[in-house]
This record gives C-alpha cells, sequence and structure tokens, in this order.
C-alpha cells in the first residue's frame, strides 16, 4: 500500500526524512516519533503534498504528488487546528467533499452521515469557532472520511484532547481502520498502542524500528539495558551481580550505588534480587531497565541521541 | 492487521458530470461566504460609496455637474480601475497566504484537483465579488445623475469593469502563488509595474497587459479616437474592440494556466502551514 525506496526529503539545507526505505500493507499502522522527528514530513510525501528530493515514493502502487487517482483513495487529518471561524462543520465538510468529486447534494449526504457518525450531529450547524478543540478534532475526522478513502492519515489525532475525548475519537478511529487502512502519526506511544497498530518509528528523519509491537520489543531486546542497584553493600553485591551470565559490565555512579549493563534486565534484577536476599544485603533500590512500550521508545531516543545511560 | 476495502463507495449519481468545474464553483461559493463578514461588508459600502462621493465633491467644486467626457475620464479612474484594483488585491492576493495562516491549506492540497480548484474558485469569487462592488458602485454614480447624459456610459463601463475584474485577477493571482506570503506588496508592485507602467510604455510590453485594452476600450467607446493627441495615440491599439476583449481574456487564461502550474507543482513544508 505504502512503499518508500531510499526517500530523502531536504528543505534547503534541513533533512526532513533521511534515506527511508520502508514497506507497509494494507492494515493499521502507528508512525511514532519525538517532535521535529520528520513524523508529518513523512506523512506529506505519502499523502502527494511534497515530493521527495531523493527516492521513490509509492502509493497504491502509484506517485502520490499531483495524482488524482491516489489522492481520491487518501484522507488526511493533518495536526494543525482548524481556525476556519465562521463555517460549520456541516459547511466545511461538504466543502471537502465537494473537493474530492462529489455532486452538492451527495456531499451535503455524506456531510451529515459523517457528522452524526463521529458524534458531532448536533453541533453540525454551530460555527465551528465555537466548538471545543475535541469536537473540531472531530469535524476535522470527519472531513477526513466523508469521502470514503480507502487510506486514512491522521497527524497526531489525540493531540490537547482530554481524556474522555481522547478515548472516545480512539474508539471512532479504531472502528473505522477495521475495514480500512490506517497510518496515524503521533509522539506518544499510548495513543498507538491503543489503536492496536503497527509500529514505525521516526527519530531524526529517520525510520529506526518498524513492525509489531512484539517485533519491536525483540529488536530492542539486542540492545543494551541497564539495571541500578542501590545498597548498603554496594562492593559485594557488584562482585555477585557480575556473576551472572547476563552482566556485561559494572559500574559505580556513587558510594551506594552501581549500574550493571544487560540485555536481560528483568532476569538480571530478578538474580541480583536473589543474591542480596542470600547474602542478606539490605537492597534500597533494584531498577531494571524500563522494558515497557514507553521505556523502549524512551531507549531508542536516547540511543539515537547518543545519550550513554 | 485489518482488512481493506479497493475502492471508495460511489453511488450512480454521486459524481457531478465536470467534476473540476464543480469544484471551482464549490470553493468560489465558500470564499463567497468567507467574504459575508461585517469588516468585508463595510469595505465593499465603502467601495460602492467612494466613485459617487469622489464625482460629487468634484461636481460641487465645478458647481454644475460634470461633462460626459470628464465625467467618463473620472469614473474610469474611479472604477475600473481604483475599485477593481483594491477589490482584487484583497481578495485573489491573499488566495494561499489564507489558506496557510487558517491552516486549511493542507484540506484543500490533499485533494484530487484541489489545488487548481482552489485557486480558480477563489479567482472566480474574486471577479465576483470585485464585479459586484465596482458595478453597484457604477450605478449608484450614474443614479446620482452627477454626469451628464451619464446613463450612455452605463453599458461600456460595465463592460471595462467586467474585464478589469477578469483580467487583472489572473494577473494578482501570479504573486499570490510565487510569493504567498508577501502576495500583497507583490501584487502592488506588479499592479504599478506592469499595469501603470508597463501598459504605458508604447512597446511589445505593454501588448501583456490589461490596462491597455481598457484604454483602448474606453477611446473607442468613447469615440476619442480622433480628437487624441498624437502622442497618447502611441498608448492605445489599433485593433477592433472585440481583439481587446479577446485579448484580455487569453491574458486571463494564460495567467491563470502559469498560476495553477506553479501551484500545482508548489511544496509548503509543515512548517509554513501555520
Amino acid at each position: 500500500m505504502i512503499s518508500l525506496t531510499h526517500v530523502t526529503k531536504l528543505y534547503g539545507s534541513v533533512i526532513g526524512v533521511n534515506d527511508v526505505t520502508v514497506e507497509l500493507g494494507a492494515g493499521a499502522y502507528g508512525l511514532l516519533g519525538p517532535n521535529g522527528a520528520g513524523k508529518t514530513t513523512f506523512l506529506g510525501l505519502v499523502t502527494g503534498q511534497l515530493r521527495p528530493s531523493i527516492g521513490r515514493v509509492r502509493v497504491f502502487g502509484e506517485r502520490p504528488f499531483f495524482n488524482a487517482r491516489v489522492l481520491r483513495r487518501i484522507g488526511y487529518c493533518p495536526a494543525s487546528d482548524l481556525t476556519e471561524r465562521s463555517a460549520t462543520p456541516r459547511e466545511w465538510v461538504r466543502y471537502l467533499v465537494q473537493l474530492s468529486g462529489f455532486t452538492p447534494a451527495a456531499s451535503l449526504k455524506r456531510a451529515d452521515s459523517t457528522l452524526e457518525q463521529v458524534g458531532l450531529g448536533e453541533a453540525a450547524r454551530r460555527p465551528l469557532s465555537t466548538l471545543s478543540k475535541g469536537m473540531r478534532q472531530r469535524a476535522k475526522l470527519a472531513g477526513a472520511i466523508a469521502h470514503d478513502p480507502d487510506l486514512l492519515v491522521l497527524d497526531e489525532p489525540f493531540d490537547g484532547l482530554d481524556p474522555v475525548a481522547r478515548h472516545e475519537l480512539v474508539s471512532l478511529v479504531r472502528t473505522w481502520a477495521r475495514s480500512r487502512s490506517l497510518l496515524v502519526a503521533s509522539h506518544l506511544l499510548h495513543e498507538v498502542e491503543a489503536l492496536q497498530a503497527g509500529l514505525a518509528v521516526i527519530l531524526g528523519g529517520r525510520l529506526v524500528a518498524s513492525g509489531t509491537v512484539h517485533e519491536i520489543r525483540d529488536l530492542i531486546d539486542t540492545l543494551p539495558s541497564e539495571v541500578r542497584v542501590v545498597s548498603s553493600a554496594p562492593r559485594r553485591l557488584a562482585e555477585l551481580a557480575c556473576g551472572c551470565p547476563e552482566a556485561e559490565a559494572v559500574r559505580f555512579v556513587g558510594n551506594d550505588t552501581f549500574i550493571v549493563d544487560t540485555r536481560a534486565p528483568r532476569l538480571l534484577a530478578e538474580r541480583i534480587g536473589e543474591a542480596a536476599i542470600s547474602e542478606g544485603i539490605l537492597v534500597r533500590e533494584l531498577v531494571p531497565g524500563d522494558r515497557s512500550l514507553e521505556g523502549i521508545f524512551g531507549r531508542l531516543v536516547q540511543l539515537h541521541r547518543g545519550v550513554t545511560p | 492487521m485489518t482488512g481493506q476495502r479497493l475502492s471508495p463507495d460511489r453511488a450512480p449519481g454521486e459524481s457531478p458530470p465536470l467534476p473540476a468545474l464543480a469544484a471551482i464553483v464549490a470553493v468560489a461559493r465558500f470564499q463567497i461566504d468567507r467574504l459575508l463578514t461585517p469588516p468585508r461588508l463595510a469595505l465593499a459600502a465603502i467601495g460602492v460609496i467612494f466613485p459617487t462621493a469622489v464625482l460629487l465633491a468634484a461636481a460641487k467644486a465645478r458647481d454644475a455637474s460634470l461633462e460626459r467626457d470628464l465625467g467618463a475620464i473620472l469614473l474610469y479612474a474611479l472604477v475600473p480601475e481604483a475599485v477593481c484594483m483594491l477589490g482584487l488585491l484583497v481578495t485573489i492576493s491573499p488566495a494561499v497566504a489564507d489558506e496557510l495562516e487558517r491552516g486549511t491549506w493542507v484540506h484543500v492540497a490533499v485533494r484530487p484537483g484541489g489545488r487548481r480548484a482552489l485557486l480558480l474558485g477563489t479567482w472566480l469569487a474574486a471577479v465576483l465579488w470585485t464585479g459586484a462592488v465596482a458595478l453597484s458602485g457604477l450605478l449608484l454614480a450614474l443614479l446620482t445623475g452627477v454626469i451628464s447624459n451619464g446613463w450612455s456610459l452605463l453599458g461600456p463601463f460595465a463592460i471595462l469593469v467586467c474585464l478589469s475584474c477578469i483580467g487583472r485577477a489572473a494577473l494578482f493571482a501570479l504573486p499570490a502563488v510565487i510569493v504567498p506570503k508577501r502576495s500583497l506588496v507583490a501584487s502592488v508592485g506588479v499592479a504599478l509595474v506592469v499595469e501603470y507602467l508597463a501598459g504605458l510604455i508604447p512597446a511589445v510590453v505593454n501588448q501583456l497587459t490589461v490596462s491597455l485594452r481598457l484604454h483602448t476600450l474606453l477611446v473607442r467607446f468613447m469615440d476619442w479616437r480622433r480628437t487624441l493627441a498624437p502622442e497618447l495615440q502611441l498608448l492605445i491599439d489599433d485593433r477592433p474592440p472585440s481583439a481587446q476583449v479577446a485579448a484580455v481574456l487569453l491574458l486571463a487564461v494564460v495567467y491563470l494556466a502559469i498560476a495553477v502550474a506553479i501551484l500545482e507543482w508548489r511544496q509548503f513544508p509543515p512548517s509554513e502551514e501555520s
């Protein structure tokens, strides 16, 4: 469905995305990365707003830029807030559907049914400027799906929403994605997790990982992690830790604290705990490296930025 | 992963016979709705009243109604030139910049043919809006009877207003797509350099201006050709009025085609879309 081959996008001397190669089949995907990582540029390339400086972009097997056939099959909901003041959601969505090549009557019908679908039926005739951020997000989403695209692309769709609005919008998008393809860019991992989507992690314009959540976990397992230990007898406990096959290196960062480098932090933490109990050593703190998805993401960001543990 | 539909559902009758034209009309309608705000309506009212106010002041200064020729010169300077120019500057010049500022550009740019529809629809809205203001101003000026035998000017001046709006809106579409962030300043520059400077140079370059066609039509409509000073005759074209009208329409098509081509090819980095 989406294919990028050695794609680089330059804005003058600034790199938007850097030598990205990725194949995404039909389905739901989360594009994950911190602010400024190149997510919006990636989406711009996929949705035909931008041309690659180097490389090849294909969506549904065709170049998306200046290609009406591809654009007709894409729905895009950008990150920027809708600042259209006087228009109502009904007028706005009808306008966008008309631009997608529908008659005025069909556009109005689709606008009404889609606004109903996203829960904006009652607010459909109120000016957008009087709606809450969550309602405007729904109006944007309605504009993106009302022409019935095959691929829905959402850029930070849950940004600035309260938890209730976020939960409702996640449910909406998840329901929609059951029958179509979805690409969601976000800097918050739990949002992507909530959508039960595959992952592509982008950092500094580079795609650093892609696959299912499990595949990315497996990938991360090959990366070094650490266990931090604060104890009353750090030297003795460090000796014991060195005896564990999972330990790769030990260093002291204070009088009572040491850190063990490992690729299996949880297992090593268990072993150190058991050793401390058997030796009667007081352990004040025993923290394995975070292997939650948030932790993985944070770790990838740290590695990318060259931050040593 | 989830399943996927292979093509958008589109029931019979949902697609218009000319989708590109329908999209242009949709944009024009949306842009006109945007113009129906109190500040814009107040500006339009000023545009309608302004020519009459100036003509009345001129008549008062002379203590008599204006002769037809003098009235025509003033009316030409006020309506097809001043009102049309100013109206078009504020409607077509920000065609792209306004969308970028409102955050609506990206919504339109990802639609099939959205960029083209945006430009041509905004052009159409600018022509209709400015044309309506200028024609209302013209009617009001003639209704006051401040110009002797003024009603004979209605037809010719209505043509001049329409051509001024069509041609110059297309001309101002170029700076709107080339330098969207400074389009207003650039359009003023284009108006001064292209329309008022190049238009007065008796050379090939003035053939590319709307001014030359409007001056020529004014002279023809008013039958001033024989009484025109020889040096001023250099500033008008010898071809018949129909050729002048065709030239303005052709210029408009060429300018718009260039503007559409530029806009279709333009890319706005995400940082500019806010």
